[in-house]
């Protein structure tokens, strides 16, 4: 791995970043200024104008895409409508909750998948690959808001082991966890599984065996280290989505994350923060394609990052 | 839900995985700390800002204070910081303000802190919610007499001058007076202790506050956006009182349903054929099956409205006879419309407001098919806030397609003026009635004091109602709040905009 490498994949990066930044300048702005949702109904005319004004809504689009074309380049976000404070500071609080909820989750589903996937592998056609399968198809369709009350009510209300939602210490990240757990769980169980079972028939498995390799080592050496390559890729483009927050899953335990943040500020249209959440974002997504394409060529010598 | 039950050592085994995690749970709240939940964190904490009720529900009454409260019974004033006003002549008033008062952070309550208060609320640079909407168009000079005594000056006759400072949280001189504050200082019962951005908002006891002490010495706000997670809330202990609990999930003895001074109604763009005939708008009124509605989409408390405030609000008329569901009448009323040549086949629009109250889909989705039934030709649009405000506000496209809005009007200010002016006289920004009479009615009233301004009033909501049909009234809703039964509290009909935590105690 080169430092060439490191720099040409910041400049497209960097390329990327400023479409998308350009898109969402434009795109926010389609959706509808946002004076009528600050100001009161009973607001005057002369009172909405004047807030345009200030906030500089009255100008062409082409004056405020400069002005902020200037503010990106020195990366100030200005300041969020809703929370009015500086934008970045609103979402760096958030961003990292939601990526340590992500990580966490998407850690444990990718470990827990590995297992079950590779058993079920083992066992193909039989009733434990049948019950592994009922369980991850349940768990990659259950919708997360209601698997998210459903947890709420059975662990919070009923046997009262858990909280029912809010940020204040290590057992309030249980839920949220075991919610986002689900999907990709589900999900990278149906993954591993077949293609471990495609490793498991392959040649160098055969092989292997041949030359007299015992049944352990060969299901978690040589088949499983293959197998892992799919299920990678996906966590990856999976934890692309868990950087863009938790959304339901903030939304209903109250999570303090930036999905949260993210669909409040469209709805609220606070330009400020869909912008700053938007840049944030894509820098953790550019930086989890890089740790990805890395973690992929450590496993497979045949992968070279250049 | 009724009852999930597992298997015993399934509970015991999760029991002992909690407790071998080190989880401490949540206990029962000791006696002077108070847990209330609500579904947004405010938008602001500054005192100018009380207008927004999810700002006031923090501040007002608990953290600032105004020169005089509204009472939640009759909507009479009630002295607070003033103990005596009165009208000195037509554009004069005098208030006397209450001796011992001292802001949080020590500064003495006078006469300048509310001139310096008052000053901050109208600057436009600011843009102060109270200031663009109960105080907007009223130009107010003060005079500090002497230290407990204020002269406010008004620029036009303002009867109501009291009820509308009802409104005007007192913030510290000591506040800043060319932004808005994050740490509001008042003369309030609690000052704020923490304000922890995305989680809670965390109130103590003021030892020097000049009225009674209060029972609760530590109150914390917390926000949820899901009406089953507040509910479950108060259910294990972590907060004692959840609001705005969605009919479908406030079915205890702990949910208590109040009315909360709104009232839903259809606004009807009468300036576009066929919604110009009237006929076609007494058809509209006579479609709807409210009683059919009540109990169902509605909550079994929301009594049918025949105007859109309420019995408590001074000018509402007790007399205009409530709508009857007709649907023959409705269907003859449009025949003879066909048969004049009004276009009553044209489509007509109804715009909806995704969540404005619980089931806002659902009631209009009801109200489409009894509009249809009765031979009405309607499409429903539901619109997320921003697109809708478009719908209400002017200016609106000349070409517009006919359309009826869902909207609820609240009036905890206790006064029709509140109510009627923006919304239904020719000037108004949300109004889509433009008629000389009823502006001059509307006028007349406003200036008018004593029984001379109930009369003119309750002639407005009558013209409005019965002469013009510019609304299809539907209901004084309710709102349901979750209390833990080891408390004491009832909400009132001012709850949306003040949780009166000095009046709350555990049992």
């Amino acid at each position: 791995m080169s430092l060439a490498y490191f720099v040409r994949r910041t400049i497209f990066a960097a390329l990327a970043l400023a479409a998308l930044m350009t898109s969402a300048f434009i795109l926010v702005r389609l959706t509808g200024d946002p004076v009528n949702l600050y100001l009161p109904v009973d607001a005057s005319d002369a009172a909405r104008e004047a807030m345009r004004v200030r906030l500089g809504l009255d100008r062409s689009l082409l004056a405020q895409f400069l002005d902020w074309a200037g503010d990106m380049l020195r990366l100030d976000f200005g300041m969020s409508l809703w929370h009015n404070r500086p934008a970045m500071d609103v979402v760096l609080e958030a961003l990292p909750n939601t990526l340590a909820l992500g990580a966490i989750a998407l850690t444990l589903a990718f470990l827990a998948a590995i297992v079950a996937g590779s058993i079920a592998a083992v066992n193909a056609g039989g009733w434990i690959d049948r019950g592994i399968n009922v369980l991850s198809q349940a768990a990659a369709s259950v919708p997360d808001f209601w698997l998210g009350l459903m947890g709420v009510l059975l662990f919070a209300v009923t046997f009262r082991l858990l909280p029912t939602s809010g940020f204040d210490g290590p057992v309030y990240w249980v839920l949220p966890i075991a919610c986002l757990f689900a999907r990709p769980f589900g999900t990278l169980v149906q993954i591993v599984r077949g293609s471990m079972i495609e490793a498991l028939n392959a040649t160098f498995v055969r092989t292997a065996r041949a030359k007299g390799a015992r049944g352990k080592r060969v299901i978690f050496v040589h088949a499983l280290r293959n197998a892992l390559l799919p299920a990678i890729t996906v966590t990856g483009d999976l934890a692309a989505q868990f950087a863009g927050g938790g959304g339901v899953v903030e939304v209903v335990f109250g999570f303090p994350g930036i999905g949260k943040l993210l669909i409040d500020g469209i709805l609220k249209r606070d330009f400020a923060i869909v912008q700053a959440s938007i840049f944030a974002v894509a820098v953790v997504i550019f930086i989890t394609n890089i740790l990805v394409d890395m973690l992929y060529a450590s496993i497979d010598p045949r992968v070279r990052v250049e | 839900m009724t009852t999930i039950s597992i298997g015993r050592s399934a509970k015991i085994g999760l029991l002992a995985l909690s407790l071998a995690a080190g989880v401490a749970m949540p206990g029962h709240a000791a006696s002077d700390k108070l847990s209330v939940v609500v579904t947004d964190e405010p938008k602001s904490l500054d005192p100018c800002d009380t207008d927004l009720s999810g700002n006031a529900r923090v501040l007002r009454n608990n953290i600032t204070e105004t020169l005089v409260n509204l009472s939640p019974a009759d909507g009479s004033v009630q002295p607070s910081l003033a103990t005596a006003w009165e009208q000195v002549d037509d554009l004069t008033w005098k208030f006397t303000l209450r001796e011992g008062v001292t802001f949080h952070d020590g500064k003495p309550f006078d006469a300048a802190a509310v001139a310096a208060a008052l000053k901050r609320a109208q600057d436009p640079a600011l843009a102060c919610e109270v200031g663009l909407a109960t105080l907007k168009g009223l130009v107010l000079t003060t005079e500090a007499v002497d230290a407990k005594t204020l002269v406010i000056r008004t620029d036009i006759v303002e009867p109501i001058l009291p009820n509308k400072l009802a409104t005007l949280d007192i913030g510290s001189p000591a506040t800043p007076a060319d932004t808005k504050s994050r740490e509001p200082i008042g003369t309030g019962p609690y000052k704020l202790a923490a304000w922890t951005p995305g989680q809670s908002i965390t109130l103590t006891a003021f030892d020097k506050y000049w009225g009674d002490k209060p029972a609760i010495q530590n109150a914390t706000v917390l926000w949820r956006a899901e009406s089953a997670v507040r509910a479950a809330m108060v259910d294990t202990g972590e907060a004692q009182i959840a609001y705005e609990i969605a009919p479908q999930d406030g079915t205890t003895a702990n949910d208590h349903a109040f009315p909360n001074a709104e009232t839903s109604l259809l606004r009807i763009d009468q300036e576009v054929a066929p919604l110009n005939d009237k006929r076609v708008r007494e058809a509209l009124n006579l479609a709807i099956d409210r009683d059919g509605l009540i109990g169902t989409i509605f909550h079994a408390q929301a009594q049918k409205a025949m105007q859109v405030v309420l019995p408590s609000v001074f000018g509402y008329n007790p007399d205009i006879p409530v709508w009857t569901y007709d649907p023959e009448k409705a269907r003859s009323l449009l025949d003879a419309a066909r048969a004049d040549g009004v276009p009553v086949d044209t489509e007509i629009v109804i715009y909806g407001r995704i969540g404005i109250y619980p089931n806002s889909s659902e009631s209009l989705e009801a109200i489409q098919a009894m509009l249809a039934d009765a031979g009405f030709n309607v499409r429903l649009e539901m619109l997320e806030t921003s697109p809708w405000l478009k719908k209400l506000l002017k200016p609106w496209d000349a070409g517009r397609q006919p359309s009826i809005l869902q909207t609820q009007i609240d009036n905890t200010e206790g006064d029709a003026v509140f109510t009627l002016p923006n919304r239904f006289t020719s000037d108004g920004n949300t109004s889509s009635i433009a008629d000389p009479k009823l502006d001059t009615l509307i006028a007349d009233a406003s200036k008018a004091t004593g029984d001379e301004r109930k009369r003119l009033f309750q002639e407005a909501f009558k013209y409005l109602a019965v002469d013009a049909i510019n609304i299809v009234p539907l209901f004084h809703m309710v709102t349901i709040a979750r209390v833990a039964p080891e408390v004491n509290y009832t909400p009132d009909v001012q709850a949306g905009n003040e949780i009166k935590l000095k009046t709350i105690s555990y049992r």
